[in-house]
């Protein structure tokens, strides 16, 4: 029963429906309470889930920072989502500020909101569009990535 | 009967979805056929599955994760309803009944976590499970554009118990009551303060601690920390050795593409309960495998520091990042902890980068003396349709009582098809005798170099479906993920994960 149980549950989720983003609230770098719905884009909205201590997102973020100020006019708003604990949330801000991080960024501290989102590895990237559906997943990052990453913010604002 | 109420429910409530509502989650699906090194039965095979699910409507949401572990040793198996969560939330108030997570300012006092994908499994226990620590009770929170208040009554989780360890009671042995209050000054200054009391199972006495914080970004581009955690029955900033108290401090500042952090910690008799809190190691995290194993764990009983950390970028995306850790404890002999650590990463073209690290380190607690770690990693790709990945590091260290010095080699080589597939090789070896040596050999001491080769590859489906296979021998060690440090088990033979989100 609970092999079944589990078999279930497993091919159940080939059934794919976009999941939602639920309004969270999170502190920015300025220690400063933030809501989705603060962050939230006019067309499309970007998650970046990122962290200090990962190095491809090192190599990510300055692409999505291009990105962020190619797409501004068009309403897509990019937000940077930390996920480092208290042992380095001192080093996010010059970190986040010495890569060029423009867009806001806010700090999840306990992984909680990662893990509501489905949120396994760090970086993953994040499409949702307005409703709020999560539209697009992108899990880990090699260099040419954003070239699929901008083509899917393009194909979305096509729509 | 109860997890099968509840996944009906969350069922149900799914078949009745509408616009604002909505049933989604996540499942991870991992089996192992092999075992630890040295252990007779080489033919052992595991199942673990863990299932969360959520349910939101308007304000309201619900939660659960159930986690199922199967093995032909019956007393190691479970199947149980882990985590559940009735949560309300609106714009100032919030709500929550069942496990959370929650950590007071920097985590002097309290710190809950959650390493989302992580499977843990201990030497002694040998059973699998999700790897977080959370708080089961409720918390209510307050809140607007000028203060925050929050009340938990929660009891943490005591995590190096697994989910079917008996008695439950065991598993949440400590009871916590905690205020906090966060006070926005003004755009620049945040003041706070928290009270929290715990009171250990196997007494009746409340323990009771009081908490100060302060956030102050004088300038935009400069930013303070502070946090002073202390038992009510300490002198307020007397810092004496019977004292129970724990200082942090951060300074951060950037400008331009130059970003520098320092932080200050003094903790003396503050590990709290089971180990409930966490406060800031101040040791550089790093994710190469040689310099992650080899971590400093954090002495709350008594450890002072400092770490320094500085970044710069160039205008061709090169970065440069050097951290310097200073930390010294005193428990029943006095010993010290000194890293340096440099890292460079630079960009050739769109097709081509390099990274590389260079780390001393002097560890009295591990007694390693002159431990220096070096690596190089290259990342190649052919016009963006596939490319590769190689990973070099070597470490060597010396300790007092050894006549050898110890090497330690890694070696890795992915090969990446565009964002979907990836496979290769990972390589490792080491001459530390503490490794090398066969436990199940009590006459003699191995001291042959120990070697490690794996393969690992891994596909994504699409958004929602992702398998990783990994095949041969796998090193264990210390490891940490987002600040939170662990032991994973040395591991041979078959791995199978599967990744579901829906």
């Amino acid at each position: 029963m609970k092999l079944f149980l589990s078999l279930v549950i497993l091919l159940g989720g080939f059934v794919y429906t976009p999941p939602k983003v639920n309004n969270f609230r999170l502190k920015n770098l300025d220690n400063r309470t933030t809501s989705y719905k603060d962050v939230k884009g006019d067309t499309f909205t970007v998650i970046d889930f990122w962290a200090t201590w990962c190095k491809p997102c090192i190599q990510s973020i300055p692409k999505l920072v291009e990105m962020s100020d190619e797409f501004e006019d068009e309403g897509v708003n990019f937000v940077g989502i930390s996920v480092d604990g208290p042992r380095n949330l001192a080093k996010v801000k010059p970190f986040a500020r010495s890569l060029g991080l423009t867009y806001p960024v806010l700090l999840d501290t306990n992984s909680e909101v990662m893990g509501k989102l489905g949120v396994r590895a760090v970086p993953s990237l994040l499409i949702i569009n307005q409703d709020d559906e999560i539209v697009y997943f992108h899990e880990g990052y090699k260099p040419g990535e954003e070239v699929e990453i901008r083509d899917k913010i393009l194909e979305l604002l096509a729509e | 009967m109860k997890k099968g109420i509840f996944i009906a429910l969350l069922i149900f409530l799914g078949l009745h979805q509408n616009t604002i509502a909505q049933i989604y989650g996540s499942n991870i699906f991992e089996f192992q056929y092999g075992n630890l090194p040295y252990q007779n039965n080489k033919e052992l095979t595991t199942s673990y599955n863990q299932l969360n699910l959520f349910y939101d409507s308007d304000n309201l949401s619900f939660y659960g994760k159930v986690e199922q572990f199967i093995t032909p040793i019956e007393e190691r198996n479970y199947f149980d309803l882990t985590q559940k969560q009735v949560q309300y939330r609106d714009d100032h108030f919030s709500i929550r009944v069942g496990n959370f997570y929650e950590t007071i300012g920097r985590g002097l006092l309290l710190r809950s976590y959650d390493i989302p994908g992580s499977v843990y499994e201990d030497a002694f226990e040998r059973t699998r499970y999700a790897f977080f620590r959370d708080l089961e009770g409720i918390s209510v929170e307050g809140y607007n554009d000028w203060i925050e208040v929050k009340a938990i009554r929660a009891k943490p989780l005591f995590n190096v118990n697994p989910p079917n360890f008996k008695p439950d009671s065991a598993r949440r042995p400590d009871l916590v009551e905690a205020l906090q209050i966060n006070v926005f000054v003004n755009d620049l200054i945040s003041v706070g303060g928290a009270y929290m009391r715990h009171n250990p199972s196997f007494t009746n006495d409340f323990q009771e601690y009081g908490s100060l914080l302060l956030d102050i970004n004088p300038t935009t581009n400069l930013q303070f920390f502070g946090e002073y955690a202390f038992q009510s029955d300490a002198t307020l900033l007397g810092f004496e050795d019977e004292d129970a108290f724990a200082l942090y401090s951060g300074l951060n500042f950037y400008s331009g593409s130059f970003g520098a952090s320092f932080e200050y910690k003094n903790y003396n008799n503050f590990r709290l309960g089971q180990g409930f809190n966490d406060p800031p190691s101040l040791i550089k995290e790093h994710t190469y495998p040689v310099l992650n194993r080899s971590t400093h764990v954090l002495e709350t009983s008594n450890e002072t520091g400092i770490q320094a950390e500085i970044y710069y970028t160039f205008d061709a995306g090169h970065t440069i990042v050097s951290n310097f850790t200073m930390a010294n404890n005193n428990v029943f002999i006095e010993q010290k902890y000194r890293e340096i650590f440099l890292e460079g990463y630079y960009v050739v073209d769109d097709y081509l980068s390099f990274k590389s690290f260079f780390d001393y380190a002097h560890d009295d607690p591990k007694l390693e003396e002159q431990r220096i770690s070096v690596g190089f990693i290259s990342d190649k790709s052919f016009n963006y349709e596939w490319g590769f990945v190689l990973d070099l590091q070597f470490q060597t260290l010396n300790r007092d009582f050894e006549n050898t010095g110890t090497e330690n080699y890694y070696g890795s080589l992915t090969f990446n098809y565009q964002s979907d597939l990836s496979a290769g090789l990972i390589f490792e070896a080491t001459t530390d005798p503490q490794l090398t040596d066969d436990p199940r050999t009590f006459a003699t001491f191995e001291t042959d170099t120990r070697f490690w080769l794996g393969g690992n590859a891994s596909y994504t489906f699409n958004s929602s479906h992702r398998m990783d296979v990994f095949v041969g021998k796998r090193r264990g060690g210390p490891a940490c993920t987002s600040g939170i440090c662990y032991e994973i088990l040395d591991f041979e033979g078959v791995e199978l994960r599967f990744s579901t989100r829906f």
